[in-house]
């Protein structure tokens, strides 16, 4: 495999047709995406609804959000390599929301976002979150 | 170890708003777009979370499988792998179902699909997945 390569096809929607290597997972990149890669940005827009959700139930909804995650495989001893955490990292425009309401909105959003909990079950999941602009 | 990272920004409702992953850390992709409607419903066109896990399992089963398979002296020409990722609102996520069909000179049925169980098993995504309810295999030599 470390001279095989790969494509990942999203068959279902047809959004996306990516080359894959071993190399550019547990190396630098160099233009390819890896599991781990796909794993953060399906944790990002997951955790993005979710956070949304919360903040309009809180009676603030958000006129934008951006969340940033970095999924870090390592290698652990006995194991081999193991997906070991998700970083996950907002920032709100949410007129109205102060920074408890956020912080309550985001740990809300962790408990109730469905891949945050399945994550958490085998990794260290991590949430911050901040207000951007005139609130 | 190594650090893989997604940007997704959302604007407006949950139903009626729309998400886009902006930005990758390789560059391979983005923009994807990715709405509440792309995920619960017809995708049409836009990709959503469990789409995304299903490229990851996907891809990740096939590399542990090729990997094992030249292991033990017989590398496959190729692998077919898909995975389906099953999302229940207000559940979460309930499925993910492995298909693999391999060329492999040498080897035989049932070789392949104990190799391929344990891919299945020990892969890092299967192992990130753990606590999903269901993980299928269907495996078979092409």
């Amino acid at each position: 495999m470390a001279r095989g390569a790969g494509v990942v096809t999203a068959a279902s929607s047809g959004a996306f047709e990516l080359p894959i290597t071993i190399a550019s997972r547990v190396g630098e990149p160099e233009g390819k995406t890896s599991p781990e890669e796909l794993l953060a940005a399906a944790h990002a827009s997951c955790f993005v609804t979710s956070l949304g959700g919360e903040l309009a139930r809180a009676g603030t909804p958000p006129e934008r959000l951006t969340v940033r995650c970095t999924i870090t495989m390592d290698e652990v001893e006995g194991a081999g390599h193991r997906i070991v955490a998700s970083a996950l990292s907002a920032a709100a425009i949410a007129p109205g929301c102060d920074d408890d309401g956020l912080a309550r909105a985001a740990e809300a959003a962790d408990a109730g976002c469905p891949f945050s909990a399945l994550l958490r079950a085998s990794a260290t999941v991590t949430v911050d979150a901040t207000l951007e602009g005139e609130t | 170890m190594s650090e893989r990272t997604a940007s997704v920004t959302w604007s407006g409702s949950l139903l009626e708003g729309a998400g886009r992953i902006e930005s990758v850390g390789s560059g391979a992709f983005a923009p994807l777009d990715v709405t509440w409607a792309s995920r619960t419903e017809e995708p049409g066109g836009r990709t959503s979370p469990e789409e995304l896990i299903a490229a990851a399992h996907a891809s990740c089963f096939s590399m542990a499988l090729s990997h094992a398979l030249a292991q033990a002296g017989n590398p496959p020409d190729r692998l077919e792998t898909s995975a389906t990722v099953t999302f229940v609102p207000g559940t979460g996520i309930t499925k993910s179902a492995l298909t693999v069909r391999g060329s492999v000179p040498g080897m035989d049925e049932d070789a392949f699909r104990a190799a391929a169980e344990d891919a299945k098993v020990n892969c890092p995504v299967s192992k990130a997945l753990a606590a999903v309810p269901e993980i299928t295999l269907d495996a078979s030599l092409l």
